[in-house]
């Protein structure tokens, strides 16, 4: 297992090396220019060319890779061009309220698809299970920009249980992962449905049935656990998306995310912070796809990452 | 399920005034700033020299006054017993420092170049500063809004520099929100309100639902028009509309060869149904602009050509630019123009009904919509037939300079669509020379009009300023360009 750890982590490296650089040179394409964007269009010539000098934007894009590079061996990400403080300390003010939506909104969508889908599984092709499969298309139809509204305006302005948007204290975290996890429950609970299913015809669970165990121990000892190994690889992937910040939800509730200063720093061309963000976002996912894997050996033995199966 | 934070009493009773802004500050210096949100929370934490007042005339602010000794020697005398907020006594070296690091091309001042022309600055006792100019430039005074930060105490502190204004920076939460306190200690007399919150609420529906469920207390040119009714019929809400000074345009490219020819500029504008998309587009929420400088500014100039919409006459000024519309009022245009905004959802409307005006007098438009920075680098190339933007905030005539002038060809100006005029020039310079504001005003008349004449841009309107506020606030006065100075003076009354 720590063989297997320790792999995954070196591999970490390569990967982000490869994200990063493909975000470098795709950034600096997109057409306009960041010193036009924060000098205005006031400035001179030669403030301009002062601050291109000055941001180290005047250097072959090879040269700017290189400094990039060896900055970031020295765990130096840069200096944002709009906010003038280090890439690192604008991002980690940022990355708490992402991780905390994230956080919930995967509680939600597990309260909300565990019994969704066990229930759906246990009483299939009756109304109950029809009654699921309505709930799911709900969640997955319903967007982000419609479901947010709406939840401001039923419990927010209409019930006045809630603050409609910002980050002040756990109340104003409700709402914006509820709209999140509504839609990531809906995926969620139609995947512990068919898995579910499908484990419940194996053979070693009609033998723990013969061997006299009660229902509820079948289901939650012997299928659940066997059920959720797919459902762990999709919440990982969704895990890590979210972890990447919900750009919709994060602006309709004020929610101040990553997502947020990612859109802003693309549109203001600020390619350090883009960066920044990204390196971020890409170890995220790496990071949570890690965990998805270890999750898999819990849930099932077979699956041994040890040095011999290396 | 009562939680606490809505059962909390209401924050305006307080003293805490919530102001919802659409984008987030980013930098607060004021000598870097540059986005709208970072000046308008800075025209609160910092004093300039001096100040404009709501027609954009200079009033005195940290300079009780000043004396121009001639056209290039300029002395301010600047008011006794000013602190700055962590205590320091304000003086002339400070505002000495503030312009030599404006200048310096370590910081990266957007505001440098305005201040290039300055060849000296003089402190020659603790309460006067003497300018010396290379040249004459009479927009120097409008310049010196720039707020004044104290002479580094060498502390090294982190941050946003303190100010000498009416509040204090109490919080700084990047993307979140900037939160002010009242300054005990301000020259004019400390702020009735005790805490002015701004914050940050990308979402226009969101900011609307905050606004009328009291969790904001001021949205300022932050509601779209088609939200505004709503609004308007919130009993708990007061709006207050006033005259702005931003200037919506429809930019020409006079180096292209059909829009090179006046009569067909003429013809756009003709055919065109400005108070139409006033009306029906903005919700009454503008004016028609005959010019950049709007009716309230001290230089505006109103006998300028007019175009009010008539499309017979644009079809034969078209006719008779040799554009004849080949099939009458079939499906071929006489010419096809290529039409680039933003991705703004209300610019993109626009630019539709604008489109379908066009195509009524035989003209095809194809309109094309960009991510801010793409439109952006495209309209400063030079890279477009006709775009739409608008200019915010507008207070000194010599705008007209720097976007009309045949010199301020990009990146030197904003002469985008390589309009030249040279007895336009000339009175540009005359215009930026003269210190004289009467005959300022003379020179700045013959520009209006010279400009209405030639349409390198096609005047569409000014945009009304529109604050919507909590009812209990009194006291409230628009400013120009969204500036909240008048928060310092309001009164928190009672519920209606």
């Amino acid at each position: 297992m720590r063989w297997f750890v320790l792999r995954r982590l070196l591999l970490l490296v390569p990967a982000a090396l490869g994200v990063l650089t493909l975000v470098f040179f795709l950034v600096h394409l997109v057409p306009g220019d960041p010193v036009d964007l924060m000098l205005g269009e006031s400035a001179s010539v030669a403030d301009r060319e002062d601050l291109r000098h000055a941001l180290g934007l005047d250097q072959s894009l090879p040269r700017q890779y290189g400094r990039f590079m060896s900055g970031l061996f020295h765990g130096d990400l840069g200096e944002s061009f709009f906010y003038r403080e280090p890439v690192s300390r604008v991002i980690i003010e940022r990355y708490p309220a992402t991780v905390e939506l994230a956080v919930l909104a995967l509680i939600v969508a597990l309260l909300i698809a565990l019994p969704v889908g066990i229930l759906a599984a246990a009483r299939p092709y009756t109304l109950w299970d029809n009654g699921a499969v309505f709930f799911s298309l709900l969640g997955v139809s319903l967007p982000n920009f419609w479901l947010g509204p709406l939840l401001i305006l039923v419990f927010a302005l209409k019930l006045s249980w809630l603050p409609v948007s910002g980050r002040e204290g756990f109340a104003s975290v409700i709402l914006p992962a509820l709209t999140l996890g509504t839609g990531m429950a809906g995926i969620l609970s139609r995947m512990i449905r068919g898995s579910l299913l499908e484990v419940m015809g194996e053979e070693y669970i009609t033998a723990a049935r013969s061997r006299g165990l009660p229902e509820s121990v079948v289901w939650l000892r012997h299928a659940l656990k066997n059920a959720l190994i797919p459902v762990i690889s999709l919440l990982g992937l969704q895990f890590g998306a979210l972890l990447s910040g919900a750009i919709i939800t994060e602006a309709i509730f004020s929610w101040p995310g990553v997502g947020q200063l990612l859109l802003s720093a693309i549109s203001s061309r600020d390619y350090p912070l883009v960066q920044g963000c990204i390196l971020v976002i890409a170890f995220t996912y790496l990071g949570v796809g890690l965990l998805a894997d270890l999750l898999y050996a819990w849930a099932d033995p077979r699956i041994h990452y040890g040095k011999s199966s290396a | 399920m009562g939680l606490a934070a809505c059962s909390s009493p209401n924050p305006l009773q307080q003293g805490i005034l919530v102001v919802g802004i659409e984008g987030n500050p980013t930098d607060l210096d004021p000598r870097t700033a540059t986005d709208a949100y970072s000046n308008r929370i800075d025209s609160l934490v910092y004093n300039g020299l001096i100040r404009l007042g709501p027609k954009a005339e200079i009033l005195p602010d940290l300079a009780q006054g000043y004396e121009i000794k001639d056209p290039l020697t300029y002395v301010f005398h600047l008011r006794k017993g000013v602190r700055f907020h962590q205590g320091k006594g304000f003086n002339a070296r400070d505002v000495q420092y503030t312009l030599q690091s404006i200048l310096d091309p370590k910081l990266g001042s957007t505001r440098a170049s305005t201040f290039r022309v300055i060849q000296a600055i003089e402190a020659p006792d603790e309460d006067t500063v003497i300018f010396k100019l290379k040249e004459p430039y009479a927009a120097l005074l409008n310049a010196l809004t720039t707020g004044i930060v104290p002479v580094p105490d060498g502390r090294g502190k982190t941050g946003p520099p303190p100010g000498t204004g009416p509040f204090r920076l109490r919080e700084f939460r990047r993307g979140e929100k900037v939160v002010l306190e009242a300054n005990p200690d301000y020259f004019a007399g400390p702020p009735e309100i005790k805490q002015v919150v701004f914050r940050v609420i990308p979402n226009d529906t969101t900011r609307v639902m905050e606004i009328e469920k009291g969790g904001v207390n001021l949205l300022y040119n932050a509601v779209p028009p088609d939200l505004l009714p709503l609004l308007e019929a919130d009993q708990k809400l007061q709006i207050v509309r006033a005259e702005g000074t931003s200037y919506s345009y429809l930019g020409l490219n006079l180096r292209d060869p059909v829009l090179s020819n006046l009569q067909v500029r003429k013809a756009l504008a003709l055919a065109i149904d400005r108070q139409a998309i006033i009306r029906d587009l903005l919700r009454g929420l503008a004016r028609p602009a005959s010019g950049v400088l709007a009716p309230s500014h001290w230089a505006y100039h109103g006998q300028v050509a007019q175009y009010a919409f008539d499309p017979a006459r644009a079809r034969r000024l078209l006719d008779e630019a040799g554009y004849p519309d080949p099939d009458g009022d079939g499906p071929e245009k006489r010419f096809v123009l290529s039409y680039k905004t933003s991705q703004d959802r209300l610019r993109i409307r626009i630019a539709e009904v604008i489109g379908k005006y066009l195509e009524a007098v035989g003209i095809g438009v194809e309109i094309r919509s960009y991510e801010w920075g793409t439109f952006f680098a495209d309209i400063r190339n030079g890279n477009f037939q006709l775009f739409s933007l608008t200019w915010v905030g507008v207070t000194e005539p010599d705008i007209y300079h720097y976007v009309f002038h045949s010199r301020s060809l990009p990146p030197d100006g904003a002469n985008r669509g390589g309009y030249a005029n040279p007895g336009l020039d000339r009175l540009l310079e005359q215009g930026r020379r003269e210190t004289d504001s009467e005959k300022r005003r003379e020179v700045y008349a013959r520009v209006q009009e010279i400009v209405a004449g030639d349409l390198p841009y096609i005047s569409l309107w000014h945009n009304e300023e529109v604050a919507v506020l909590s009812r209990e606030i009194r006291g409230f006065q628009v400013y120009p360009g969204g500036d909240l100075i008048s928060l310092q003076q309001v009164r928190i009354g009672s519920s209606p």
